[in-house]
């Protein structure tokens, strides 16, 4: 039988061409993912002792009123302390903001603790002096003796760029570093990530830091690291599996598109194993040789894909590397289990894809030999029990997902849509010719007699034809699930930014602003309205005094996006970062302004900027003579937020007004979410890509069986340029109803997700369709059939008629 | 498509639905090199039922693929309803080949997927003709005659060898072509369905005067032609007029 094997394989390499790239692919993206998550763990992991080099105690995210108490305390001590932690703040120079959110973080007063590696210039010595990350500057252009202004308003610091540095660990990389004296003037909006603290042993440290904070529960730097580390790795390891998810869908989609060729390929040469039993071969000898072929077949495509693996992923993180330094990226370093497991998956998916139809193909009787050929009127019957097997899945499906809508189960949702989708594939055999015999008028008008010939041809082999559509349905789903869930949250989360950020941009002044500062605000490129808020300076308990300003002003309706927080007659809202340390939600404190007091009830909130918020009737029982501290701006609807901030701040900073961007906060959030849509509908992509090779296979397989058939419709006369039509329509056929039906599918259940997941947490979350992106889709869909189409078809139209009459 | 007087054969006594001059044609190269005809001059006269014979391999097939116009012959030169086919393009081959030829074949006649009046229709249909009145007269005409009336929603699957045979002679007559190749037509029939399908030819030439040419190796087929061509290694050899 070895002869066999290996001459059959030696003849029907070529048909084996898809099914090898489907593997290949799958394998492939397995390796890489491996390669890339090594280098970002690596990039993340590297040197990540360093910034702690020199301390005998780690206190892991202490408050940053703690931070802020350790630090002064530490030198009294005749210790030094530093902290790994970051403040949000808006960058700009000469007037212009080049960031609306950096990262700013502390270089350590003791030149033994500076971690930073610096590379030109210096650190920085004294107050109003920075040091700059080196992909920062680059990134933004900034170069030694760059004057900086760092914040808005009153908190505004104006520093000289006096350094710049790389910094050894990814864990503690900043933007800009400040000292101490310069940064703690933020420290209400400081995320501290951990303390070190060097002087005395850890003992002498532990108990010099549980003096100043005496809950404080510090740990040993060796310790402290490896938690850090345990932690990096645990987040690399979520991201692999999500990844990884996608590349076992990819690989489900390989075992359909592999399964279709197997069942072809066999169908085509059920002659010549019923030839090979005729001439004395036994039932499993036939059997063995067809599994032999399979495993050989999986064995080339594991070999091909973990070396093509390993060229991709160590090609794409030197890529990357090389041209993003900035992205941190470590060495790629893939262990040889990964390479075992890619290589195991790629072999077991292939020996998985051909059970089945080696067992169909090996059924054959001898005596199907001496049979005139008559492969190409097989005809396929739906089974009663797939049918039956379909409705029940169904049926258990629609009720997992009513279910997972009810409960907001994210378990009942996931295994109620996957039933479901299992079941419309049990039914694809039924389903899939009905929806293309429904195009059926259309195609004839459109396309004549090639047209009819085509619908004709898609749904001769039910069986064929939805295993065919059901590998692209898979991804189909997915993405426009993807895409249609996206575009609800989005609308949901827009609407929840409208309440919390309801005013693009915010000017707050210390005192009152000139009279043309509202007119000049009005005036800036990209300002759609601008309305003047009346306001007065307020002493709010022991806090530094803050504008008090009222929670309406006349006009904001047309610069807020959402309603304000209304608060209550005896109420004052102060900003979330000025609560704790002392005035916290619930207290009644006094209010001034001048010679009048009120008792009000703090409670928190954020949105107007740097003030308090009362009710107008407060305000005015406090201030009679109110005049204009703040002004509320609506950006126009396609102003850039940096820019527009830009612009603001200028006008804004020669009165020491400060600027709050809720638009960048805004955009800010629409960017993320378009990166998730993205990168999750890049990852499907790859599904997608192995479905349409699939489709161009089975195209390419069936032309190879249709040979006789399309000689004698070109002698009838059907001319070269109608066969080639005539494919390209059956792909373009089945392509569509692949899409439409997961795109319907897909729409489904994004709206049962978007019950049971997102309306439970955001209030009045509905569907909302991005039609013109499930249009994008569908179009792609097509056109990739129609390319899928152009091998298959060209190969067809070639055949001459009488050499096609006489092939037997 | 212009009718092209052609030059060449002096004007015949009788009308010619098909001829062929010093018609070659080899296959392969070199070591391979095949000849499988060496120079065929024959005549076709319209309105009669030609038989060609010859044992496996004499070239009839190739001959009748290059007389319909399904392959190129090497060198001579072959006119089918008074039109040259040399120097054609493959579209407008395949159109002259709708509009003017029609095919019985051995097997594989007739498309799977489609009906068998689908089938008669298919020719008329690629050249979109399918609409005319008269042809749907005559598609009557010829499914009764046929005896196929019953048969016609029935895909090829669901009919016996006879009644595809008689599908696909249905669909060569339909457009009242100039000439019907048929190959082999009875290859794979037992021999009532052949005297059928062979009766069924002859009577398409007597009473709608039909041009028929058989490409066949069984004696007993031929015996139905009113002319019998004998060929051997890709020559004549003879050439006999059957029972008048």
């Amino acid at each position: 039988m070895r002869t066999v094997i290996l001459a059959s394989l030696r003849t029907h390499t070529r048909r084996y061409g898809a099914a090898l790239l489907a593997i290949v692919v799958g394998s492939a993206f397995i390796v890489v993912t491996a390669a890339l998550s090594s280098a970002v763990r690596d990039g993340l992991t590297a040197g990540i002792g360093e910034p702690y080099a020199g301390a005998d105690a780690v206190l892991d995210r202490p408050s940053s009123g703690d931070a802020a108490r350790l630090l002064a305390a530490a030198p009294g001590d005749d210790a030094d302390a530093w902290l790994v932690g970051w403040t949000m703040q808006q960058v700009a120079r000469e007037g212009k903001v080049i960031d609306s959110s950096t990262d700013i973080a502390q270089v350590p007063d003791r030149p033994a603790h500076r971690w930073q590696d610096l590379l030109d210039g210096r650190f920085p010595g004294a107050p109003g002096e920075a040091l700059v990350d080196t992909n920062a500057a680059k990134a933004k252009q900034l170069a030694l003796g760059d004057r900086l202004r760092i914040g808005t308003g009153s908190s505004a610091l104006e520093v000289t760029v006096v350094g710049i540095a790389d910094s050894p660990s990814n864990h503690a990389v900043a933007s800009v570093y400040l000292l101490w004296s310069d940064l703690s003037r933020w420290a209400d909006s400081l995320y501290v990530g951990s303390l070190a603290w060097s002087g005395g042993g850890y003992d002498a440290a532990r108990s010099a830091i549980r003096t100043v904070v005496p809950d404080a529960e510090p740990t040993t730097v060796p310790a402290f690291l490896q938690e850090l580390q345990r932690e990096v790795n645990n987040g690399v390891d979520i991201i692999q599996v999500v990844v990884l998810l996608f590349g076992a869908i990819a690989l489900v989609v390989a075992v359909l598109v592999i399964n279709n060729t197997f069942t072809i390929l066999f169908a085509q040469r059920s002659r010549d194993f019923a030839l090979l039993r005729c001439v004395g071969a036994t039932r499993s000898q036939v059997l063995r040789s067809v599994r032999l072929e399979s495993v050989a077949l999986g064995v080339l495509a594991a070999i091909i894909g973990v070396l093509s693996g390993l060229g991709a992923g160590y090609g794409l993180v030197a890529l990357v590397r090389a041209q993003w330094p900035g992205a941190r990226l470590g060495h790629a370093d893939v262990a040889p289990a990964w390479l075992a497991g890619s290589a195991a998956v790629a072999v077991g998916v292939t020996l998985v894809a051909a059970w089945l139809p080696t067992r169909r193909a090996v059924r054959i009787s001898p005596l199907a030999a001496l049979r005139p050929d008559d492969s190409t009127q097989a005809r396929t019957r739906t089974g009663r029990i797939r049918i039956a097997f379909g409705a029940v899945m169904l049926v258990a499906g629609v009720l997992g997902l009513v279910a997972a809508v009810a409960t907001a189960n994210v378990g009942a949702l996931a295994v109620g849509g996957a039933t479901v989708f299992l079941g419309v594939l049990l039914f694809g055999p039924i389903l899939v010719p009905a929806l293309i015999r429904a195009t059926g008028p259309l195609t004839r008008r459109l396309l004549g007699p090639a047209g009819r010939l085509a619908a004709g041809n898609a749904v001769r082999n039910p069986r064929r034809t939805a295993a065919t559509v059901a590998s692209l349905l898979i991804g189909v789903t997915l993405t426009t699930a993807v895409l249609t869930g996206m575009a609800s949250s989005r609308s949901a989360v827009s609407a929840e930014m409208d309440e919390q950020y309801s005013i693009d941009l915010t000017v707050t002044a210390q005192g009152p602003l000139p009279a043309d500062a509202v007119d000049r605000l009005a005036a800036v490129d990209g300002v759609a309205a601008a309305v003047p808020v009346p306001g007065a300076v307020a002493t709010i308990d022991d806090l530094a005094p803050l504008p008090l300003l009222p929670a309406s002003a006349d006009g904001d309706a047309t610069v807020l996006h959402g309603a304000l927080p209304t608060p209550g007659p005896r109420q004052v809202l102060v900003p979330w970062d000025l609560l704790g340390d002392g005035l916290e939600v619930g207290d009644v404190v006094p209010v001034t302004v001048g010679d009048r007091t009120r008792e009000l009830r703090v409670a928190g909130g954020e949105g107007w900027g740097e003030a308090a918020l009362v009710r107008r009737t407060t305000l005015d029982a406090l201030a009679p003579a109110a005049a204009v501290h703040a002004v509320w701006l609506r950006a126009a609807g396609d102003a850039d937020p940096e820019d527009l901030a830009g612009s603001v701040e200028a006008i804004a900073a020669p009165v020491d007004a400060g600027v709050e961007n809720g638009l960048a906060k805004r955009s800010y959030v629409d960017l993320q979410l378009d990166v998730l849509t993205g990168g999750v509908v890049g990852l499907l992509a790859i599904a997608v890509l192995i479905a349409l090779v699939g489709i161009g296979n089975t195209l390419g397989l069936s032309v190879l069986e249709r040979g006789r058939e399309h000689a004698l419709l070109r002698a009838l006369g059907l001319t070269r340029r109608q066969v080639r039509r005539m494919l390209a329509t059956e792909a373009v056929l089945l392509s569509l109803v692949a899409t439409v039906l997961g795109t319907a599918l897909g729409v489904v259940f994004a709206w049962t997700a978007v019950r049971a997941l997102v309306q439970p947490a955001i209030d009045g979350a509905g569907l909302v369709l991005p039609w013109g992106q499930l249009g994008l889709v569908v179009t792609i869909a097509a056109l990739a059939g129609l390319v899928a189409a152009v091998v298959p078809s060209r190969r067809a139209s070639r055949i001459a008629p009488a050499a096609g009459l006489s092939l037997d | 498509m212009t009718s092209l007087t052609s030059p060449q054969p002096p004007a015949p006594t009788v009308a010619l639905a098909a001829s062929a001059r010093g018609l070659m044609k080899s296959f392969g190269r070199d070591d391979t090199l095949v000849h499988a005809l060496r120079g065929v001059d024959l005549d076709l006269p319209a309105g009669r039922f030609t038989a060609i014979m010859g044992p496996s391999g004499s070239g009839k097939s190739t001959l009748m693929h290059c007389l319909a116009g399904l392959d190129q012959p090497t060198a001579g030169g072959v006119t089918v309803a008074g039109q040259a086919l040399e120097g054609m393009d493959d579209d407008t081959l395949t159109r002259f080949r709708r509009d003017h030829v029609g095919f019985v074949f051995q097997a594989f006649n007739l498309l799977p997927m489609l009906s068998a009046a689908q089938n008669i229709w298919l020719p008329t249909e690629l050249a979109g003709r399918d609409r005319e009145r008269s042809l749907r007269e005559r598609f009557d005409g010829i499914v009764e005659t046929l005896g196929l009336t019953e048969r016609l929603t029935h895909r090829p699957a669901e009919l016996s060898g006879g009644q595809q045979q008689r599908v696909a002679i249905a669909r060569a007559l339909l457009s009242a072509p100039a000439i019907v190749f048929a190959d082999e037509p009875t290859g794979n029939l037992d021999s009532s369905s052949s005297a059928e399908v062979l009766s069924l030819l002859r009577q398409s030439v007597r009473e709608l005067g039909q041009t028929v040419v058989m490409v066949t190796h069984e004696t007993e087929a031929a015996t139905y032609a009113d002319d019998v061509i004998v060929l051997a290694d890709g020559r004549i050899t003879e050439r006999r007029q059957a029972a008048a």
